[in-house]
């Protein structure tokens, strides 16, 4: 119950004119930059944590949060209408969403694609609610052997999930990620790793820089290294849908929402998972699965609704173990330390509102969504039709002032032109980027807690195995390890066609 | 997991792999050489060394599970989930001069010259650059040369005077 007074009180305090204004602006930017390909939500975050950074904490989060939303729910408009996912998170609504399009029912789709987006959110909006505190005071119990199963665990479930053709590739993103967080002074004797005497060295990768470069730079590069896409068509039906239309759906809203919610909630796996585990899950369960991939109205749902779910899915761990659920979590997760607020287990003991401070900007975000998805849809398309090789100088120079403008160091510029550069050559060899931008994230924690641990227990390593929660961790990290191995699944597959011949032949 | 007569060698995972042992095996002799302050009695287990070196060993592991792969895949005709062929779709002409200019701006420009200014050379160079083609010098298309220009130089000016103000002005966010 004090949970849900906190809930009210937070959203009359930003309820007033002026955050309402930075709500619709920065929802209205966020839509278009997920519309345009080439601006990931990632790097829209990234930018708006450099614009914010002077203003107050709380009108910078609203902001970030407002952007993060928009942009998930913007990258449908272009998965719908040119078949090319405006963000990596939008790839599975282009799959019913551009054949919708096709058949001359764009203006449906992208309603559906709202109703989707909006229901999502909340889904994922009243999780964090509920589950964020539990997660808080859970991680109370959390120690320095935890932490450290945490950020590997971390590592390698967004490795196996996001490299799902090739998990090696996966993991070894994810440790470069980690093995570049090594570079600049460690925490425990301040000794500089990697540096050479090279005093910018020494401060290591920032994760802005980093995360520009990978999100920003090699997008870039990756757009105009492709053919251009093809300007829109005009747009023809009515964009707000029928509600009897979309509450027909209400199992598979509800299923995506909360499957949504919890790739969400996996560390570094994120909106992309969260739409493609949700599609699914749904066509799975389908009553027409011959619908799908051709058109069908469900499909296009689920995927809306579950990338969009995960949005605050990704916010809990953030919040409640300072761990990023995804890129552009891992974004704010920053933010949040460069305006002094404290995400961790003690955030609901040092700053209890805050948790449902973000519960009511995502609120917020989510009505502007809706207002936005029903009246400004065919102006907005308008975005739509700027030609990539007009877009991509200005997305660079605002990628060059992105890293610059934090700590004012050309260093900086530097790591994000040489991050953009390895993040094109690994995607173009196969690697994801999620893990790597993730290690990045969690290196810091893994080396501090590791070393924690072991001067805990003496250099004795059993605690990391015993502890129940780390015991936990460990067996899945090696769980997943295994079956993302593929001599073991072949060797079990092999096993089971013995065993089965045996049978047969007795 | 298709059997195919005779499939090429992924050259780019053979590179990778080498590349990944070399990186993991340079990280492990860094963290050896790494202080361990001995003189100051520290607990052995919070050397600096310790992480690095750790991290050094998986990614060489990696590196070679990813050569033996590779190799296995080979011999085998096999194909290996994933592995790139290079036979990624795109122009390389158009990355390669993307790469060119933006990193000019990046490293040949910005900090170097007044952000405004550096900005408006590096977006009208890229315009000029990517709307270009030869057919735009004939004398009957002086008209839609002069409109590629006068568009790139209009739309260079907008972005370095806007980003600037917008940066600087609006939100107090220093430029390099």
């Amino acid at each position: 119950m004090d949970g849900l007074t906190l809930f009210f009180q937070s959203i009359v305090s930003h309820a007033n004119l002026s955050d309402l204004f930075s709500v619709a602006w920065a929802t209205l930017l966020g839509i278009a930059v997920g519309m345009l390909p080439g601006l990931t939500a990632t790097l829209g975050l990234a930018l708006l944590t450099t614009l914010t950074f002077k203003l107050a904490a709380d009108d910078a989060v609203m902001i970030l949060i407002c952007m993060y939303v928009g942009a998930i729910y913007g990258g449908s408009r272009s998965a719908i209408l040119l078949n090319i996912p405006g963000t990596p998170a939008n790839a599975a609504t282009s799959l019913d969403g551009f054949p919708l399009a096709r058949s001359g029912r764009a203006g449906e789709a992208m309603g559906i694609a709202t109703a989707g987006s909006v229901l999502g959110t909340i889904v994922g909006m009243i999780m964090l609610a509920v589950f964020a505190p539990l997660l808080a005071e859970a991680a109370l119990n959390f120690q320095s052997y935890e932490f450290f199963w945490l950020a590997v665990f971390g590592v390698v479930i967004s490795g196996r999930l996001t490299g799902l053709i090739d998990p090696l590739k996966g993991w070894i993103a994810g440790f470069l990620g980690l093995l570049f967080a090594m570079v600049g002074q460690e925490g425990i004797y301040a000794y500089a790793r990697f540096s050479y005497g090279h005093t910018d060295l020494a401060g290591g990768f920032g994760l802005l820089p980093v995360l520009v470069g990978v999100f920003g730079f090699a997008e870039v590069l990756w757009v105009m290294k492709n053919p251009a896409y093809q300007a829109v068509k005009d747009l023809a039906g009515s964009v707000i849908p029928r509600i009897g239309a979309v509450l027909r759906h209400w199992v598979t809203i509800i299923r995506s929402g909360v499957i949504g919610t919890f790739m969400g909630l996996i560390p570094g796996v994120g909106e992309d998972m969260g739409a493609w585990v949700s599609y699914a899950a749904a066509r799975n369960t389908s009553r027409r699965k011959d619908e799908y991939g051709k058109g069908s109205i469900e499909g296009l749902m689920s995927a809306e609704t579950g990338n969009s779910a995960a949005v605050p899915g990704a916010i809990i761990p953030v919040l409640t173990l300072a761990i990023p659920g995804s890129a552009p979590a891992a974004v704010l997760l920053a933010a949040l330390f460069i305006h002094g607020v404290r995400p961790g287990p003690l955030i609901m003991i040092e700053n209890p509102r805050f948790i449902y401070d973000v519960t009511a900007m995502i609120l917020f975000a989510s009505i502007s969504i809706l207002v936005f998805g029903l009246l400004l849809t065919k102006p907005m398309l308008m975005v739509l039709r700027v030609s990539h090789i007009r877009l991509m100088p200005i997305v660079f120079v605002l990628c060059t002032v992105g890293a610059f403008a934090i700590t004012s160091r050309l260093f900086d510029v530097w790591v994000m032109l040489a991050f953009g550069v390895l993040g094109f050559g690994l995607r173009l060899l196969g690697f994801p980027m999620a893990p790597l931008v993730l290690g990045v994230v969690l290196g810091p924690i893994l080396d501090i807690n590791l070393r924690r641990g072991l001067v805990l227990s003496n250099g004795d390593l059993t605690p990391f195995f015993t502890r129940p929660i780390s015991m936990a961790l460990w067996i899945t990290i090696a769980i997943t390890f295994l079956f993302g191995s593929a001599w073991f699944t072949n060797g079990l597959k092999r096993l089971g066609r013995r065993i089965a011949g045996r049978r047969a032949t007795p | 997991m298709g059997r195919t007569a005779a499939r090429p060698l992924s050259w780019a995972d053979l590179l990778t792999s080498l590349v990944l042992i070399a990186l993991g095996t340079a990280t492990l002799v860094e963290a050896l050489r790494m202080p361990r302050f001995e003189r100051f009695q520290v607990n052995p287990y919070t050397v600096p060394g310790l992480v690095p070196g750790a991290l050094g060993v998986v990614i060489a592991i990696f590196g070679a599970l990813m050569l033996a792969r590779t190799l296995v895949a080979w011999r085998r005709g096999h194909a290996v989930p994933g592995a790139a062929d290079g036979s990624e779709a795109g122009s390389a002409v158009r990355m390669f001069l993307t790469l060119l200019l933006t990193l000019g701006y990046g490293v040949g420009l910005v900090g170097r010259l007044d952000f405004a200014w550096a900005t408006f050379a590096f977006v009208l160079a890229f315009l000029l650059v990517f709307q270009w083609t030869p057919a735009l010098l004939e004398p009957a298309r002086r008209a839609a040369l002069a409109r590629v220009v006068g568009f790139a130089l209009l739309q260079a000016a907008i972005v370095a005077v806007s980003v600037t103000f917008v940066f600087e002005r609006i939100f107090l966010v220093r430029l390099p």
